[in-house]
């Protein structure tokens, strides 16, 4: 067995609720910008595939949880920045509920087993 | 709702938006490698770097795309595109599968909009599922009912909510204003409650009540359809109040009816409406029979309990008005009457009655034709898939889905049903016009080229339904490749083609079901035909004056000049006349008569049918007379004669060698017999009423010396072509007297046509069908032979170097050929025989085990088979061994 650290996987339908905690934290970001910070604050534990944000960005502007809009990047070029829409916000408040009530729950379980 | 207007948005901005996720990316990209570069990697290092962290960047394009816009639809368009590429590239293919489809679904479509006017729709009225039909049955033939019998039911309040007369729909002369030109539309005449029960409102004014319709001639009133008002008064207002003349008979017009509302008779719309007091004759009478009812049952009333009080009611009013001073055979036929209920909610149809099953049959027919083309289109479409065989591979290999590649296939037959389906609308519009060219003037046209929701659903389903029918299988199948082993293989197909040949036996069984239908009801048309209605001048004409209600002249006058008239004109032979005319089906008049000396008749009269003929009748049509025809002398004062039938002879004076010299006499209600009429002739057995008709006793007495209600027809024996006996009469007409008009002036062959439609359009449909589906298999037969041919080419060429003979080879085609062939007689034989069960009933003295149809099938299919197959046998044969080996 390998000793290294491993990284996870994202899990499935979690990757919208990282983009829009980050977006609604950190304000307006460029895709790589934005992968970038969901990787700090994962503390680097995530194998983040960068090329499936962006699905998954328009996939959340169809819903109308964040917006996009041309702008200028920190060394003056031009990119595209996404920004979290009203809507968006009361989605992540939502999602980062329900995500708290899966967590105890699992966490339960997790416990039950370490008493034993 | 963003969503949609970003992806409408999308949708057209494709390209450019490709463009701005590439610099996207490209930007991603290039910030990930400065960050590594940052780190201390070259730039070769960084690059791969950037790569891995970023994933596959043509997978996240995709995956992108596919979001974007309405990708399904995108795909489809992509898609069709695509399909109608390949369709244009080879044309054959299209033109083939589209027009075996076009004629499968027309055909479907047409047949299924006859089917639907006459025994689907229900009537535009409210609840029609609540609404019976009552009919007379019985002695007299189904029908109608008088007005007291009608009163009587319609006092039912217990079991009926309302009851509503009407008489036939007829066609009558129509004066919109005094000193308008003289037109004609059709009148109903109706009880008062018609409209309030049938729950039609009107557009304007009102409609009849109860108290319109009470008095015998007392309520000149009518009321118009919203066509007539629109198209004879430009949909005036003050249409309202004004006087028309209806057959001459001066009304008010009270109101105008919503529009769709025609009536509750199918095949005739009527136009005008007016309460049924206004009609001529004894309305009230007992014994006139002239109403047909439509009633509303209450909803906990169920039809049976309906059944059985209208049978009591029935009985009870019979015995009171054929009392024991009628005599006892009339009242037994009189008593036997019954009341039935029927369904009510489609309207009233006599076409119904005739042309129900005959429809029945057809549709399914035309479902099997269908099936046919779909097999067909399938058989083509294997066949295509085989040819694309190496491209399929090809994509399969590059990384196409085999799902991507069934719906790309599904994509072109949709495309094919699609127009094959257009094309067919327009086939079924046409063909509904040519059925409804079949029908006889007089049975009325029910059938319209209106557009129908149900119909356009109808046409909807059967085209996706024949879609996955020859499209699935195909699809699947064609992309059943093995990548490697096609390619190396050099795109030839491994194993046999068993689907096909399979669909080959399968259209071969269509077809016999199909051609032998086509034989039964040919012969059975032929069978009719041959039938001896016992006279020999089919090519006689026959019409009838169509006399005012109000007329002032002489009727016999006018008649007996016309005729005098016509017998003077050059190149007619003879003019007769006749009541009932022969072949006028649905007229029929009898008589009580006691033969002297005869057993029949000596305790109780019998029922004869009767004949009112003018001179030289028995000339005139062709029948072979022994003993005398009529002639002029036969006069209203001179001594009463009559002429029997063979039948007659037969019944009432068996074994008498001068029936002439006998007589007879009609009953007359007196005990001791009326006036003595002295038989003067026998004529060989007529069937009156047509090929149907059962032969009966019958007797012919001259018009001249008894009186009849209705004018008899004139019939005319002449060289001249029909128009120019028409031009005669019409350039008469006036000299007769004003308002004289001329009903349809026919040959009697033509009636005996229109007397047997059903069986006519049965023939003609079954035959075009027949060889429809000949074709059909005879091309998918043809097909799959020169597939194997082609595929076989190399082994042929081996046995040929071998030292096989052409005459193998085109033995060994042909022997593959008869397989196939005889799996689908196999398969088809007992279906054959289940078809011919099914439609006994519409045959004409032919057993189901018809020989002629059952031979003529196999002697047509093997003639098929042959033929197809013989081409593909005669290249095979001609196969050069030297340059198969070396293709090879």
């Amino acid at each position: 067995m390998s000793t290294r650290e491993t990284k996870s996987d994202i899990l499935q339908g979690t990757l919208d609720l990282m983009v829009l905690r980050t977006l609604a934290t950190m304000g307006p970001q460029h895709g790589f910008g934005l992968a970038q910070r969901i990787q700090q604050i994962s503390g680097g534990a995530l194998d983040l595939n960068q090329g499936t944000l962006y699905p998954a960005l328009l996939r959340l502007e169809h819903r109308g949880w964040i917006r996009s809009q041309w702008g200028v990047s920190g060394n003056n070029r031009r990119a595209k920045f996404y920004e979290i829409t009203a809507a968006g916000r009361k989605q992540v408040e939502k999602e980062s509920a329900d995500w708290a009530r899966t967590v105890q729950i699992m966490d339960r379980f997790v416990r039950l087993a370490e008493t034993e | 709702m963003l969503g949609i207007w970003m992806r409408i948005r999308e949708l057209f901005r494709g390209t450019r938006l490709d463009g701005e996720l590439d610099e996207e990316v490209n930007l991603h990209l290039e910030m990930i490698e400065e960050e590594f570069r940052r780190r201390g990697m070259n730039q070769a290092e960084a690059r791969a770097a950037a790569r891995r962290e970023f994933g596959g960047v043509a997978l996240a394009k995709e995956a992108y795309r596919d979001q974007r816009g309405f990708p399904r639809l995108e795909i489809f368009v992509k898609d069709a595109r695509y399909a109608l590429r390949g369709l244009r590239r080879s044309p054959g293919f299209t033109a083939a599968a589209v027009l075996s489809l076009a004629l499968g679904i027309g055909a479907n479509t047409a047949i299924f909009s006859l089917f639907h006017t006459l025994m689907l729709r229900m009537l535009p009225v409210a609840h029609p599922e609540q609404l019976i039909s009552i009919n007379r049955t019985g002695g007299w033939g189904v029908g109608t009912v008088s007005e007291p019998l009608y009163r009587q039911i319609a006092g039912r309040t217990d079991l009926f909510s309302g009851v509503i007369a009407s008489n036939r729909v007829q066609k009558v002369r129509f004066r919109p204003r005094t000193g308008d030109r003289e037109e004609y539309a059709q009148r109903e005449y109706v009880s008062g409650n018609y409209f309030r029960v049938l729950g039609v409102q009107p557009v304007m004014g009102r409609l009849f009540s109860a108290e319109d319709n009470r008095v015998p001639g007392g309520h000149p009133l009518a009321v118009l359809s919203y066509d007539l008002w629109r198209n004879h008064f430009g949909a005036d207002p003050a249409a309202l109040g004004r006087t028309v003349l209806v057959d001459q008979q001066p009304l008010t017009v009270i109101g105008v009816a919503a529009p769709g509302f025609y009536g509750v008779e199918l095949e005739r719309r009527a136009e005008i409406w007016v309460p049924f007091m206004m009609s001529s004759g004894q309305v009230t009478s007992p014994n006139m029979w002239w109403l047909s009812m439509i009633a509303r049952k209450r909803p906990e009333v169920s039809r049976q309990r309906a059944q059985a009080a209208l049978s009591v009611l029935m009985r009870q009013h019979l015995t009171a008005l054929y009392g024991p001073r009628y005599d006892a055979a009339f009242r037994e036929k009189a008593l036997g009457q019954r009341l039935e209920v029927r369904e009510g909610a489609l309207g009233l149809s006599m076409l119904r009655e005739h042309f129900g099953k005959p429809l029945g049959v057809l549709l399914a027919l035309v479902a099997l034709v269908l099936l046919a083309a779909c097999t067909n289109v399938a058989n083509l479409l294997l066949a295509r898939g085989a040819a694309r065989q190496k491209e399929t591979a090809l994509r399969l290999s590059l990384g196409a889905t085999r799902t991507r590649l069934v719906r790309q296939a599904l994509t072109e037959t949709l495309l094919i049903a699609a127009a094959g389906s257009a094309l067919g609308i327009g086939l079924a519009a046409w063909g509904v016009r040519a059925v409804a060219g079949f029908l006889p003037e007089q049975a009325g046209n029910p059938f319209s080229n209106a557009p129908d929701l149900a119909l356009l659903a109808f046409t909807i389903a059967i085209s996706a339904g024949s879609a996955l029918l020859f499209g699935l299988g195909p699809a699947l199948r064609s992309t059943a490749v093995h990548p490697a082993a096609a390619l190396r293989s050099g795109g030839a197909d491994p194993g046999r083609p068993a689907l096909r040949r399979t669909l080959v036996v399968a259209q071969v069984a269509f077809s016999v079901v199909l051609v032998a239908l086509a034989f039964l009801f040919g012969h059975s048309l032929l069978a009719m035909r041959s039938v001896d209605l016992g006279f020999r001048n089919q090519n006689v004409i026959a019409f009838s004056l169509d006399f005012p209600r109000l007329w002032n002249g002489n009727a016999q006058q006018a008649q007996d000049r016309l005729m005098q008239t016509l017998a003077a004109t050059p190149g007619i032979y003879s003019v007769s006349g006749a009541f009932p005319p022969p072949v006028m089906i649905g007229s029929s008049s009898d008589a009580s008569i006691r033969v002297p000396g005869s057993e029949r008749t000596v305790t109780r009269p019998a029922d004869v049918d009767v004949t009112y003929v003018a001179p030289r009748y028995f000339e005139t049509i062709g029948a072979t007379l022994k003993g005398r025809d009529f002639d002029r002398n036969d006069t209203a004062t001179g001594p009463k004669v009559a002429v029997v039938n063979e039948a007659f002879v037969r019944e009432f004076l068996p074994g008498e060698s001068h029936p002439e010299s006998r007589w007879l006499s009609f009953d007359d209600d007196r005990p001791e017999g009326g006036e003595r009429t002295g038989i003067v002739g026998v004529v060989h057995d007529i069937r009156q009423n047509g090929i149907q008709d059962k032969i009966v006793a019958r007797v012919y007495v001259p018009l001249s010396q008894h009186k009849v209600s209705y004018p008899p027809d004139i019939l005319v024996r002449t060289a001249l072509p029909l128009p120019a006996v028409r031009a005669v009469v019409r350039r008469e007409l006036p000299q007769l007297g004003a308002g004289l008009v001329v009903a349809d002036v026919t040959t009697i062959r033509q009636r005996i046509d229109d007397s047997i439609f059903e069986q006519h359009l049965l023939a003609t449909l079954g035959g075009f069908f027949g060889v429809l589906a000949l074709v059909l298999a005879a091309v998918g037969l043809y097909g799959v032979m020169s597939y194997g041919m082609a595929r076989r080419a190399g082994e042929i060429g081996i046995r040929m170097a071998l030292g096989a003979k052409r005459v193998d080879v085109v033995g060994m085609v042909l022997g593959d050929a008869m397989v196939l062939f005889s799996g689908g007689l196999i398969l088809g034989f007992p279906l054959e025989w289940a078809a011919a069960l099914a439609v006994h009933s519409l045959l004409f003295d032919i057993a189901a085990a018809d020989p002629v149809a059952f031979g003529g099938t196999g002697a047509v299919l093997i003639a098929v088979a042959l033929g197809a197959a013989f081409l593909p046998a005669r290249r095979a044969a001609s196969i050069d061994p030297m340059r198969a080996l070396r293709h090879e």
